[in-house]
């Protein structure tokens, strides 16, 4: 019976490249054939690669990527036999992959984004007035961390707030909400930033850092009850008006938003002023995931086109020019926490989420 | 040639996987097809076929839904039995899922579709009585009105149906005044509070379409509490999102771990489809939930003021608790009658079923829950009621398996003069939610006939008229028959047929 199923499988995926091949034939470019590379990528950067204009730069170098998304912490569960390339939207899980499947030498970041904190416009003006928040321009801003935790801390609501009487959504406990940082990676980089500021600006590091930082982490994540497990679920719901009026996301997605043409106007960017970067990190799991990797870094016309969808290549300086009302154009004045190392980062993320066994 | 190959290797997979299916409690759906995704679904999206066939034919991908309840989908996934059998998973939120990590690794991927809150519907009549402005409706002050005996609702059941669950929430979240995500604690303050606001339901249902149907029937409830897009589709109703906050649904597509990469694939084209523009159009006009796109705009009529998200709880032990509490404490409790065809021609094999089914059965019913089991031939055989006291556990349960057991079968089937029988035992509804469920498996050859059952149904007061029979077909019964008898009292046919019996009872319990 074994067998059979083998012979059926071989069977299976000679047809499969054929199909492939057909597919790819049906879609333009009938001049040159590319070669498909199966990558799984964070839900972050679904957009990038299905854009048209990508495909037609991939394609003119000889690829097509078939991306499927993941939570980057995910991808650890997932079997990549048959894929070419991971890239997880930060370091940690990248090293963790590379370790995985036996991938050596450098890993390449193409890119990488700073987390943002996305606000309704209401709840943006009301955090300025408590003095948690200034706005350098009517949608853009910065959020004071250590002032934003003293608050958490303090089980702040909205309704102690000045100025919130007058929005009806704004009540309950203020908090941001974020992924589930034990899967996603949006949501642990927002315990990396806090748990760096807890820390009194130090990364934390030893036993006696996580001890002294977790129970502020767990209020952090407590508070938000059920968590999504996707930085693109979380965002979308921003947009359609549900959900937290306060939600940290990669400052990509809303550059992306905005090239699209977007300009939504209950919208407030708040930078906060210790934040952290995803350093979207590519697994190459092949020849062809190692050449898609270097294109990433390197092709001026892909560059060109991260900058579009709101990441900033490494070593250029960045300007999104068509939505400086918005975005920064530099982060200069905006603190770049380094992140914990992955097991610490895995320790805070897993104590943040109750997973101590102190309460359920 | 290659074609044929791969057509040939498709058909030995076929028979591969149906000879390794395990046989599963609920619907079985089809072997893969390429082109086909075989998604396990809430039975709200039903609404959603013409925007799926709209996308079949632009992408190829076609959706094959079975539907299920979200608890239901969660634990099939938490056991692993959707592996290889679904291709993708499209509850309506995925809330309760993640509280449950053994069913959250299944998934890889999920993208929000389309959103719709919890919202009231109100009808104009009590609207202009209680003098309640759109905008400025708290869920405290529908607690009020509930109190002072100005507001009926009907709601549906949160153990089986989303929009239950998802408004049970939302009135715990809001009455026990928690600022953050409901704690165990939360739940046990606002208890006395809960009880109140629970006192006015005056319907339940395991579904929202028949709560629609039973709303518009009763003609006395003031209220239902259900989903936006659903409220807006019943006429005569204003739809309030309560100012103080609601839970919303967002229906992520989720693609499954054990899919095949060509079936995630098929996911990603589809989820890409369902968020473009002209889809979200579509959708936002016919099935009233709002787009997840910020470039296409709710439908008109749909209110765009900001609500307060209300946390969803954070740990499985408060959301279940919460659960447990509605079921066992909070919720009026439930009068049922089992009125049991145990005839000449229920015998051997049939027999033997019905008692499975009904033993099956006794785990299921809550606390302080009266059930009576009237077996009946030529006429009613017996009366025996049990009520499941919390002070003596198991005791109830215990009386019902001792009279399923003593079950025989003998005579003709009176079913309209045992239905008589069944409406006298229950009398008025008063604080209880009755109802009868009629199992038969063949027609009435005794006593009293149809014509006559109508026109005494039709001389019962009001008070005992809102109690629906829940027939069951069985074995050889007669299908017009019996929906005649749902139609004229306002229940609903079940199908007990081909093995499941204990299946149709199971359903009807989110009814009761």
């Amino acid at each position: 019976m074994r067998r059979i199923a083998g012979i059926v499988l071989a069977v299976l995926l000679i047809g499969g490249v054929v199909a492939a091949v057909v597919a790819g034939r049906g879609e333009g470019d009938t001049s040159t054939a590319t070669k498909t590379v199966r990558a799984v990528i964070g839900s972050e950067k679904a957009e990038f690669f299905a854009d048209p204009d990508v495909v037609k730069a991939l394609a003119a170098k000889g690829y097509t990527v078939r991306a499927e998304t993941s939570g980057s912490w995910a991808m650890e569960g997932l079997d990549l036999a048959g894929y070419d390339l991971a890239l997880p939207s930060s370091r940690a899980p990248a090293l963790g992959l590379a370790a995985k499947y036996g991938v050596r030498g450098e890993l390449p970041r193409p890119f990488y984004s700073p987390l943002v904190v996305v606000a309704h416009e209401n709840a943006a003006e009301v955090l300025a007035a408590g003095g948690l928040a200034r706005l350098d321009a009517p949608r853009r801003g910065t959020l004071d961390m250590a002032r934003y935790l003293d608050a958490a801390r303090e089980d702040r609501t909205w309704q102690q707030l000045r100025g919130a009487a007058k929005y009806p959504e704004l009540t309950g406990t203020l908090y941001l909400s974020s992924t589930d940082p034990e899967t996603s990676n949006s949501g642990a980089l927002y315990l990396a930033a806090a748990s760096y500021v807890a820390n009194g600006g130090r990364v934390v590091a030893s036993r006696a850092e996580v001890d002294r930082t977790a129970p502020l982490l767990r209020k952090l994540v407590s508070v938000q009850g059920a968590q999504q497990s996707g930085s693109d679920a979380v965002f979308r719901d921003f947009v359609s008006g549900a959900g937290n009026p306060l939600v940290v996301v990669y400052e990509s997605q809303v550059a992306a938003l905005l090239a699209g043409g977007e300009r939504p106007d209950d919208l407030v960017v708040l930078y906060p002023d210790t934040t952290v970067t995803s350093d979207h990190t590519a697994v190459p799991l092949t020849a062809g995931g190692r050449a898609v990797a270097a294109l990433l870094s390197t092709d001026p016309r892909l560059r060109e086109l991260e900058v579009r969808y709101g990441f900033r290549p490494q070593g250029a300086p960045t300007a999104f020019a068509s939505a400086t009302a918005y975005l920064r154009t530099e982060l200069t004045g905006i603190h770049q926490a380094a992140v914990p190392t992955s097991p610490v980062l895995h320790e805070l993320a897993r104590r943040a989420r109750g997973q101590g066994g102190e309460r359920t | 040639m290659r074609a044929r190959v791969l057509a040939g290797a498709l058909a030995v997979l076929t028979l591969l996987t149906a000879c390794t299916a395990r046989r599963a409690d609920g619907p079985e759906p089809g072997a893969p097809r390429p082109g086909t995704l075989r998604v396990l679904a809430s039975s709200e999206l039903a609404d959603m076929a013409p925007v799926l066939e709209r996308i079949a034919g632009d992408t190829g991908v076609r959706v094959e839904p079975v539907y299920t309840g979200t608890l239901d989908a969660v634990q099939l996934l938490a056991e692993g039995r959707a592996d290889g059998r679904y291709d993708a998973l499209w509850l309506s939120s995925n809330d309760y899922l993640r509280l449950r990590p053994e069913a959250a690794r299944k998934v890889v991927s999920e993208t929000p579709v389309m959103a719709s809150p919890v919202a009231i519907g109100v009808r104009a009549a009590t609207l202009d009585a209680l003098g309640w402005k759109r905008d400025d409706v708290t869920w405290s002050r529908i607690e009020r009105a509930v109190r002072d005996g100005r507001l009926t609702y009907g709601m549906t059941d949160p153990s089986r149906s989303n929009s239950g669950f998802a408004a049970l929430v939302s009135v715990a979240s809001a009455l026990s005044g928690a600022q953050s995500a409901l704690t165990g604690r939360d739940v046990a303050q606002a208890t006395p509070r809960l009880r109140e606001f629970f006192a006015g339901q005056r319907l339940t249902s395991g579904s929202s379409g028949w709560l629609a149907a039973a709303y518009k029937r009763r003609g006395t409830v003031d209220a239902l509490l259900n989903y936006e897009s659903v409220l807006k589709g019943v006429p005569g109703l204003t739809v309030i999102r309560p100012r103080d906050g609601v839970v919303t649904a967002d229906y992520p597509l989720s693609s499954l771990a054990s899919a095949g990469a060509a079936a995630r694939e098929d996911v990603r084209r589809l989820a890409e489809a369902l968020r473009s523009p002209g889809v979200q159009r579509m959708i936002t006009e016919r099935t009233l939930r709002r787009p997840v796109v910020a470039s296409v705009p709710p439908a008109p009529g749909l209110d765009r003021a900001r609500r307060r998200e209300l946390p969803f709880p954070g740990s499985r032990s408060v959301a279940d608790g919460l659960l447990d509490a509605y079921e066992n404490k909070l919720r009026r409790p439930s009068r049922t009658v089992y009125v049991l065809d145990t005839s000449g021609s229920m015998r051997g094999e049939r027999l033997a079923r019905l008692k499975k089914a009904l033993t099956a059965l006794t785990g299921d019913f809550r606390e302080r829950e009266e059930v009576t089991l009237m077996p009946f031939g030529s006429a009613v055989k017996r009366v025996r009621s049990h009520v499941v006291d919390p002070a003596r556990p198991g005791a109830g349960a215990a009386g019902i398996r001792r009279d399923t057991e003593a079950l025989d079968a003998r005579g003709d089937t009176a079913i309209y003069t045992s239905l008589q029988a069944a409406y006298d035992h229950l009398g008025a509804a008063g604080d209880t939610f009755t109802s009868i469920v009629l199992m038969t498996d063949g027609e009435n050859t005794a006593g009293a006939d149809a014509a006559q059952f109508r026109a005494w149904y039709a001389g019962l007061d009001a008070e005992r008229r809102v109690t629906p029979v829940f027939p069951v077909l069985f074995g050889d019964s007669d299908r017009a028959e019996l929906e005649s008898i749902a139609a004229l009292t306002g229940g609903r046919l079940f199908d007990g047929r081909e093995d499941s019996l204990g299946g149709a009872f199971e359903e009807i319990r989110g009814y009761q």
